[in-house]
């Protein structure tokens, strides 16, 4: 339970990381170690599958193209942050965490909830069998990410000399 | 069992308010988006760890895994538009994009 | 079977790159075109069924014995399926001619039959993760569609649309894991059921809260519309007729009503707190509308402010509110739809946007200017239009049941609203014409058929109304009216 905490404290440290820090690749890798983190805590949820996904889909795809945007818009000047931002953040934050303990303190013993139905068999039955419509869903969903990046990264010829003189 | 619940709904809540936070302060448009993945974080731990403590968790699994497929599609298409607003206005700063008013 | 909704477009959708490298323009319109006909027939002829079959509400389950899709096929899904073939049949129709300048015409039908393919899955669902998922579909393709000319105000309005929606998302996922912590369940069967058990008011309350921000959000309530008044003028004239005439409705207002009167139940607090944000709405899409000088901008809120009247409707749950506010959403749907299509037919012939350097155009293009004044009668509420019908009903649901204030505010919002339409026809097609536009021709001839296609309709529906309300509104208002009473006993599979 304790390495629970520790762990999930962990993510939090590194989620701030990502924010606070200045340089666009800083953050990204900040990002990817606060998911290594996430998918050891999945891991010892009893949740394998989610781990192995985590740690290649987050960690590894979403990092790879958030470094590659960075490495796309390499000749920007650096965007200012507002100094105040930085400042006040800390406050907000412990503020948000004191509030956050109190509430869950509160809510500990009056909630109540019903059993339902819970499927048998193993996770490849369950996601196969249980959310077939799920897949169809992913499929779509797929489709409509790879669509989007082609129609957004489309040739458009009509325009090249407009753009030129801009 | 539901104060371990409660235990990692409070993680999570941290987690969405420093999304929430992020995207309410940050200006450079590629911080904004990792704003959105650390809410996406958060709500991935949200469905684990209920799941967890329903004794569910191959449901939660198959939940979670979809909704990373999600995040990967919308964080492909918002890095797709931030790469062209870059080529338009050559900076990747949210007070440049103040075009449309009223 | 209920699934060859979804997996019609889908497959046609992942065909359709392949399509574009051989035949640039020929055969994905005419692929696409068929599609989107063969959905409309399709799904009258499946809502035939479903009403004939039982007189007041009947729905059919299907699921495949080896597989374990559940998709639920009763008056309001085939009500909101009807909806949605009518107008992405005529935006497809209008996409001929339009989509010509923005080249690419394969990624964009692909896209849009995506975005089909999302919005019927979504009405389908039994479940309350695939209503997500196919929201985040639908959405994510209207994403990229929102910036799909590559300029620099639609970049900037679909990045805004694209955070702001990421939120509504995140908020609504949040809702859906409370539930599945409560209930250890996700199908709308045993939701409905958990909380009919377990009488826990504060939690119901709480999801219904995050539910009003998220799906608030989609459908452009106020004050969570800030995102609509950039998104939709800067679209295409297709698309931006989709998003206001489909996707706010399929996402948001669909969305809202299945999971508040089909699984919560309509308790008098929710009630309250959806007539105010829709009387809140009504105004202030009304108000801001005044002084627009663009004339998609100016429909943009306008779009609020009906929203408003569809959320008035639903809210107020006695059974002639319900009917009214669906048979709202249908003809705005259609009439909505028709006002974008005529200003991208506008756009077109005379390149701007702007209200005041338009003037007399009713000379040149006949078509656009005659669909335009059914359009902006219809929706100001002028009799025997079809909004005029759907408003009265909604007012007099609103005087029965003994809300006096928020019927006069509905009514002078209407007054309002034909002010600024009037405002439209008399400086855009009437008057005096600018000599810059004295040659300019009327809309090609695809784009014309569907204006008038979508005219036709509007004057159709509002002569016949009494068949449309008793044959395709009442069906789906009864399965609200039922609340979770419905899930429980009905979808059982």
């Amino acid at each position: 339970m304790i390495l629970h905490i520790l762990l999930l404290i962990a993510v939090v440290l590194f989620s701030l990381l990502a924010i606070l820090l200045r340089d666009l690749l800083k953050s990204a890798i900040s990002l990817a170690v606060a998911s290594i983190f996430l998918s050891i805590i999945f891991f010892m949820m009893n949740a394998p599958y989610i781990a192995v996904f985590e740690i290649s889909v987050v960690a590894g795809l979403i990092t790879v193209l958030f470094i590659s945007t960075v490495a796309l818009v390499k000749k920007e000047e650096e965007v200012k942050e507002s100094k105040l931002v930085n400042y006040l953040f800390p406050v907000f934050f412990v503020l948000f965490i004191i509030i956050d303990i109190f509430v869950m303190k509160s809510l500990i013993g009056r909630l109540c909830v019903i059993k339902g139905p819970s499927p048998l068999g193993n996770f490849s039955q369950v996601f196969w069998k249980e959310r077939t419509f799920d897949l169809i869903g992913q499929i779509g969903i797929i489709f409509a990410g790879v669509f989007a990046v082609i129609a957004l990264f489309r040739k458009v010829n009509s325009d090249k000399d407009k753009d030129n003189h801009e | 069992m539901s104060s371990h619940w409660l235990l990692y709904m409070g993680f999570v809540a941290a987690l969405i308010f420093i999304g929430l936070y992020c995207l309410l302060t940050m200006r450079n448009l590629i911080k904004l988006l990792i704003g959105v993945e650390i809410i996406a974080k958060g709500l991935s731990l949200a469905l684990i760890s209920t799941g967890f403590v329903r004794k569910n968790i191959l449901i939660a699994q198959s939940l979670t895994i979809t909704f990373i497929v999600i995040e990967v599609a919308v964080v492909a298409t918002a890095l797709a538009i931030i790469i062209n607003i870059y080529r338009h206005t050559k900076s990747l700063d949210i007070r440049k994009l103040t075009k449309l008013k009223g | 079977m209920a699934l060859t909704f979804i997996l019609v477009p889908l497959v046609m959708a992942s065909l359709l790159p392949l399509i574009g490298k051989i035949s640039k323009r020929l055969l994905p319109d005419v692929l696409s075109n068929i599609v989107l006909l063969f959905l409309l027939l399709y799904t009258v002829f499946v809502g035939r069924q479903v009403v004939i079959l039982n007189a007041g509400f009947q729905q059919l389950f299907w699921f495949g014995e080896k597989l374990n899709i559940n998709l639920a096929l009763d008056g309001f899904s085939v009500f909101m399926l009807l909806v949605i073939s009518l107008v992405s049949f005529a935006v497809g129709l209008f996409s001929i001619n339009y989509m010509e300048r923005y080249g690419s015409k394969s990624i964009y039908y692909a896209l849009l039959l995506i975005m089909i393919a999302g919005m019927n899955g979504l009405v389908l669902a039994t479940d309350l993760f695939s209503i997500y998922l196919f929201l985040e579909v639908a959405a994510v393709a209207s994403y990229a569609l929102v910036a799909y000319g590559l300029k620099h105000d639609e970049l900037e309005a679909s990045f805004k649309y694209l955070m702001l929606s990421a939120v509504a998302s995140a908020f609504i996922l949040i809702s859906i894991t409370i539930i599945f912590g409560f209930t250890d369940s996700l199908s709308l069967r045993n939701i409905a059921y958990g909380f009919a058990v377990l009488n826990s008011k504060y939690v119901v309350g709480f999801c219904t809260a995050l539910f009003i921000m998220g799906f608030g959000l989609k459908a452009a309530i106020v004050p969570f519309h800030a995102w609509l008044p950039d998104a939709h003028p800067s679209a295409p004239a297709p698309i931006s007729a989709m998003l206001s005439g489909v996707l706010i409705k399929v996402s948001g207002i669909y969305a809202m009503t299945r999971i508040f009167l089909n699984v919560f139940g309509l308790t008098p607090a929710v009630s309250t707190v959806l007539l105010y944000l829709g009387v809140i709405s009504i105004l202030v899409g009304a108000i801001i509308a005044f002084n627009q000088n663009d004339m998609k901008r100016m429909l943009a809120y306008s779009s609020i402010s009906q929203i408003g009247y569809v959320i008035l409707g639903i809210g107020l749950g006695t059974p002639l509110g319900i009917i009214g506010g669906l048979f709202h959403l249908f003809n705005h749907a259609i009439f909505k739809a028709l006002l974008f299509l005529n200003s991208g037919a506008v756009e077109m012939s005379t390149g701007t946007r702007a209200l005041d350097k338009m003037g007399g155009l009713a000379k040149r293009m006949p078509i656009t200017a005659a669909t335009s004044a059914v359009a902006s009668l219809s929706i100001a509420g002028v009799p025997p239009l079809n909004g005029f019908w759907s408003k009265l009903i909604i007012i007099i649901a609103l005087v029965q049941a003994k809300q006096y204030g928020f019927a006069t505010i509905a009514v002078l919002a209407s007054v309002i609203t034909l002010w600024y339409y009037l405002v439209i026809q008399r400086r855009a097609f009437f008057g005096k014409i600018n000599d810059v536009f004295a040659n300019i021709k009327d809309a090609p001839f695809w784009m014309s058929v569907s204006m008038i296609f979508l005219g036709l309709l509007c004057i159709a529906f509002g002569i016949l109304f009494p068949m449309l309300i008793k044959s395709w509104v009442t069906p789906a208002s009864d399965v609200l009216r039922l609340s979770f009473n419905y899930a429980i006993n009905f979808f059982r599979f």
